[in-house]
């Protein structure tokens, strides 16, 4: 009975810690929107934006890989 | 002016078409899917002592490292062959790393200026590592050959010929021996080691290159002593803020090495799902958006030495000269 409540538990958890990654989605919306913005503007900006728009992206998702690193821990290794 | 044809689906509709009938009478009648054991550490192979030294455990990541650096070493023999003899137009392999070597110079040069030399080993080094070692995980019998274990919630196992088994999908009866597969090799961004072990790489070389650019002055980045005597107040917010960019410098290392292991693992853990509960076609795109993100992860890795070596050889303003 009390590994069934530590399951459910755990899967509880590792749902809830994903609720971040509702922040990276928005982040990653607002930097592809900006950079789109900018690129149609000054096509000739492309190149610089594209690698400046990666980055953002890169450091904006690497928060939802936390949640699910956290929620990958939850649930195969505690 | 070229006229534009119409549209066709041509004849790969059909080749597709074939191989999602022969994947539905595999998975069904042949080689059921199971599910996968999913572990964060790497599996043990067995123990190996080097030199005399206590054994350490051989873990399959280790075996997947030994295969990513003996593909990389060959690339380079083949491109060191075909230079030798003096053509001067590359062709094959050799234009390939031709065009990719180009390519990452110009772009450490448009943003690393006069360092780019310096600069250039440490980030195509890291990148073309973890391109590989992305790309190289895709490979099909990558994590699923490898050795039968006997554990408690394992599953029964067939013989094909000679010493080669093959794991059923039904669970054994009591009694009897249960088996799990331990692969051979395993992702090696999916194991946290290699990546901790890059980004500490990548950090400490760019404390190394800061030094190399602004000598003693790279250190007033994170103890910022220099305007305390000369305007008290405001000086005292630099230290301050010179103290938080010391804890992002270290928190650095954390980010670099969780987000590559993080999208990697996740990778294989939807590759592993989405092969067991809609084997038929789906995996084909998975591997699809697999091949992408690793893509992706490697630039992504590379372009953020990059940047941050590139940081490091400017200094902030007052000191730009010295």
């Amino acid at each position: 009975m009390s590994g069934d409540i530590i399951m459910a538990a755990k899967f509880i958890g590792a749902g809830l810690a994903m609720i971040g990654a509702l922040g990276a989605g928005i982040g990653i919306g607002l930097s592809v929107h900006g950079a789109l913005n900018g690129m149609a503007r000054n096509p000739d900006a492309y190149g610089n934006l594209f690698t400046n728009m990666i980055l953002g992206i890169a450091f904006s998702e690497a928060i939802a890989i936390y949640c699910l690193v956290i929620a990958f821990l939850m649930l195969f290794v505690l | 002016m070229e006229k534009t044809r119409k549209w066709r689906w041509g004849v790969h509709r059909w080749w597709i078409l074939l191989f999602s009938i022969l994947t539905f009478v595999g998975v069904t009648y042949i080689a059921v899917p199971i599910q996968p054991h999913i572990q964060v550490a790497p599996e043990e192979l067995g123990k190996i002592s080097l030199f005399g030294l206590p054994p350490f455990p051989l873990v399959n990541t280790m075996t997947a490292m030994l295969l990513v650096d003996i593909v990389i070493i060959a690339i380079a023999f083949a491109v060191r062959q075909s230079l030798k003899g003096g053509s001067m137009v590359p062709k094959g392999i050799t234009s390939v790393m031709e065009t990719l070597v180009e390519a990452l110079y110009n772009l450490t040069k448009t943003s690393a200026g006069k360092w780019a030399k310096e600069i250039f080993p440490w980030f195509a080094t890291i990148f073309i590592i973890v391109l590989v070692a992305n790309l190289w995980k895709l490979v099909p019998g990558f994590e699923t050959i490898g050795i039968l274990h006997e554990s408690e919630h394992g599953y029964a196992i067939q013989n094909l010929f000679g010493n080669v088994h093959h794991v059923l999908s039904e669970e054994v009866a009591h009694g009897e021996a249960a088996y799990t597969v331990v692969p051979w090799f395993r992702g090696l961004s999916t194991d946290l080691n290699f990546t901790a072990a890059l980004a500490l790489i990548s950090v400490f070389m760019t404390q190394v290159i800061g030094v190399r650019a602004q000598k003693a002055w790279y250190f007033t980045k994170f103890f910022n002593f220099t305007t305390m005597f000369k305007k008290p107040a405001l000086g005292f917010m630099d230290f301050i803020v010179s103290i938080l960019e010391l804890i992002s410098e270290l928190a650095k290392i954390l980010s670099f090495a969780f987000r590559l292991f993080g999208v990697m693992f996740s990778g294989t853990v939807l590759v592993a799902l989405v092969g067991v509960m809609a084997p038929v076609f789906v995996p084909s795109l998975v591997f699809m958006f697999e091949l992408f993100m690793g893509v992706i992860q490697a630039f992504v890795f590379g372009m953020l030495t990059l940047v941050f070596m590139a940081q490091a050889t400017q200094g902030h303003g007052e000191h730009a000269d010295h």
